[in-house]
């Protein structure tokens, strides 16, 4: 808004009295007050809290690592370190152990965000939505760890199962193993597919729903023709939620995972305690560049603004 | 206002109230300089209940007669350091505790914590007396031939075992590693601990040459590295420990049935089955480790040396030895706990037999011949980290 439209609105040239707080309100956010710098708000905050420190964990990953810290320097060393030590494979079975996870969420999720949009009022499907923030008002570390006594060797599944005389030997090949960090990790991450999953199905009109059964389309055909393609944005933005938490989160595999279970996020930290600086900074540029690359991909394959944008 | 404020305020105000009706201005003057800054672990502190780690720091004030006003600290030893040495904590924190191994050299060498003039802590003379000059703790407390640190907690670490499902006793790392625990035994997350313990098992038991487990070249990392993977891919471990409450549920849940694990986790893993888990003595040996408090640079440029002295006074009092040692199972580092506990009307018969069969435990422990000192800056620490990625890769 021009400044002139202020003063036109607000009488200050036009005559008449003008409120004397509007007044105010007028001078602070016109072009020459705070209005001019509010516009650069987002960039000082995306300067200041991503590109700086973002910079600063690739050139400190290059630097050379020092009995407490690091010095100046350039050296691949740590790189080399990640890529040619077990901490490779180990991401690498995080990264596989993430994209389990993710598919298990869509399949899990995503047909819960469809049943809403199709089958909720439309004045109660936020709320039935916001129902998925509730499990976050509990802490990650207790969510996560109340899961021992559900699949542990004498928790409720097995006990379970044992008093229906189903099993006779407690089943263990549950908690602390992978499927037990993907259990985890699709327990915690699920809401991520729910709500990115409402928000693009969104955009999918309801009468497509309608035409799609007049027309003779099969729920599957339907499903994986029409809605999934409208949707892929929302799913791929879910989807890489839940993937980077997955290799990011290193609570999930220290509680539910087995001997030695790690992902990127844990490989990090264990660099951090044995005070290897440099190498905990290269593992997390590995990361962001995965991350990045990911969104690249993305948005080249589905133009991720789209879940943005206001729908009619 | 928080409890702790609130209750270092009540102090503050009931100490300088005494003061002035003793007519000693000047000792309210002093009363009224800055709180200890402290920066430590919460176990650190008892209460004054045997039995109790204490609500508060309050307890642990009245005792040392200054206030104090704690910053919670985590058990991880790259914390301490870089803030230390990179970080602010010379000036946030007046004193703070290490977290074992030699961090005192490490500090002491990079000037950001200072002597100690033991002349001013009265309660000096209790100390244990192998931190005495010769002996084989003294370096644990000193650094260039200089007293650096106190020592106010200490142990040496085993396997704790459920007597209850196991049916007797056991006495030997070669349980944990046995077969007929597969898939029932757990080791620590960290490559500190569980290479040095495995690495004094294989070293005792003649499986391998090592000249000192806390401290291996990369041949011997590599030795005991394979030695886990090869019984990892068995499936002897059910899963590594990471953290306190983590390594208490595998026990107290009967996922595990063996485990090594600090004495504290045994305590409240029994504690909290009601089982019958016990914590050994193993034959081939045990990491032993300290941990102990340091005078900040800071803390001395802000006159604060009187009130640390205070507080040392305290953690060398048999008052505090026997309540960390009945509340945590942490060894006291000071002479005198039998006698104190057997003229205190504090303690009850149980409480007494408890400490003092703990007593009796621990030092059948450190009695054992291939015990080691921790070592948390081992010289080849990138082979201890590299080999320790692949045990858990594999």
């Amino acid at each position: 808004m021009a400044g002139s439209d202020w003063r036109d609105r607000y009488g200050t040239e036009g005559g008449g009295p003008r409120p004397a707080s509007l007044g105010v309100m007028a001078r602070v956010f016109s072009e020459d007050g705070l209005g001019k710098w509010a516009l650069y708000a987002p960039t000082v905050f995306v300067i200041l809290f991503f590109i700086v420190p973002t910079a600063l964990t690739v050139v400190w990953s290059f630097f050379e690592r020092t009995m407490f810290w690091m010095e100046p320097g350039f050296t691949l060393f740590s790189y080399v370190n990640f890529f040619t030590s077990a901490r490779f494979e180990n991401f690498l079975f995080s990264m596989l152990h993430s994209s389990v996870s993710v598919v298990v969420s869509f399949v899990v999720g995503f047909p819960i965000a469809v049943f809403v949009r199709r089958h909720v009022p439309t004045v109660a499907q936020h709320r039935v939505i916001l129902l998925f923030i509730l499990p976050f008002m509990v802490s990650e570390i207790i969510r996560t760890f109340m899961l021992r006594p559900v699949l542990g060797r004498n928790g409720l599944v097995n006990t379970f199962l044992t008093d229906l005389g189903v099993i006779s030997e407690p089943i263990t090949q549950i908690l602390f193993t992978p499927t037990g960090v993907i259990i985890g990790e699709v327990l915690s991450f699920l809401p991520f597919i729910v709500f990115s999953g409402f928000l693009a199905m969104e955009a999918v009109p309801k009468y497509i729903f309608e035409v799609c059964q007049d027309l003779g389309a099969s729920r599957w055909r339907t499903f994986w023709d029409i809605i999934v393609p409208l949707a892929a944005p929302g799913i791929f933005a879910g989807s890489v939620f839940i993937f980077v938490n997955g290799i990011g989160v290193a609570l999930i595999p220290s509680i539910l995972g087995g001997p030695g279970a790690v992902n990127a996020g844990l490989i990090a930290t264990q660099a951090i305690i044995a005070l290897d600086i440099p190498l905990a900074m290269a593992v997390s540029a590995i990361m962001m560049v995965t991350l990045f690359g990911l969104l690249a991909i993305g948005h080249r394959l589905f133009n991720l603004t789209k879940i943005l944008e206001p729908q009619a | 206002m928080t409890q702790l404020d609130f209750t270092r305020r009540a102090f503050l105000q009931s100490v300088s109230a005494a003061a002035l009706a003793a007519g000693g201005l000047g000792v309210a003057g002093a009363q009224a300089a800055e709180p200890l800054k402290i920066w430590t672990i919460g176990v650190a502190k008892v209460g004054d209940k045997p039995g109790t780690g204490g609500k508060d720091w309050s307890d642990m004030e009245k005792a040392a007669g200054t206030a104090l006003t704690y910053n919670a600290k985590s058990g991880s030893a790259d914390q301490a350091i870089q803030k230390m040495v990179v970080g602010d904590g010379n000036k946030l924190y007046d004193a703070i505790t290490d977290n074992g191994g030699g961090m005192e050299d490490a500090l002491g060498s990079q000037k950001t914590i200072v002597p100690i003039d033991t002349g001013r802590i009265t309660n000096w003379g209790n100390l244990l007396d192998h931190y005495a000059e010769g002996s084989f703790a003294a370096d644990t407390i000193r650094y260039d031939g200089k007293v650096y640190s106190v020592p106010y907690i200490s142990n040496a670490d085993s396997l704790a075992y459920n007597r209850t499902k196991i049916g007797g006793d056991l006495g030997s790392w070669e349980a944990l590693f046995d077969p007929q625990f597969r898939g029932r035994a757990a080791m620590q997350n960290d490559f500190g601990p569980t290479f040095t313990n495995t690495a004094i098992y294989l070293k005792e038991s003649g499986k391998q040459d090592i000249e000192a487990p806390s401290n291996m070249t990369p041949k011997e990392v590599e030795g005991v590295a394979k030695f886990l993977i090869d019984l990892k891919m068995k499936g002897q471990f059910r899963t590594f420990w990471d953290g306190f409450q983590n390594g208490v549920d595998l026990l107290a849940s009967e996922e595990v049935l063996v485990s090594s694990c600090w004495e504290p986790v045994q305590i409240v893993a029994a504690r909290k089955a009601g089982q019958d888990i016990a914590y050994g003595t193993m034959k081939e040996g045990h990491q032993t480790w300290n941990n102990v408090w340091m005078l900040t640079k800071g803390g001395k440029d802000r006159g604060q040396e009187e009130a640390f002295y205070k507080l040392m006074n305290v953690y060398l009092s048999p008052w505090f030895g026997a309540r960390t040692l009945l509340t945590f199972g942490f060894a006291p580092q000071m002479k005198g706990v039998l006698d104190y506990i057997n003229g205190s009307s504090d303690f009850d018969a149980a409480a007494k037999a408890t400490i003092a069969t703990r007593l009796k435990n621990k030092q059948a422990r450190y009695d054992i011949k291939g015990n080691s000192w921790q070592n948390v800056f081992p010289r080849d620490m990138r082979s201890y980290q590299d080999w320790w990625a692949k045990v858990q890769a594999a």
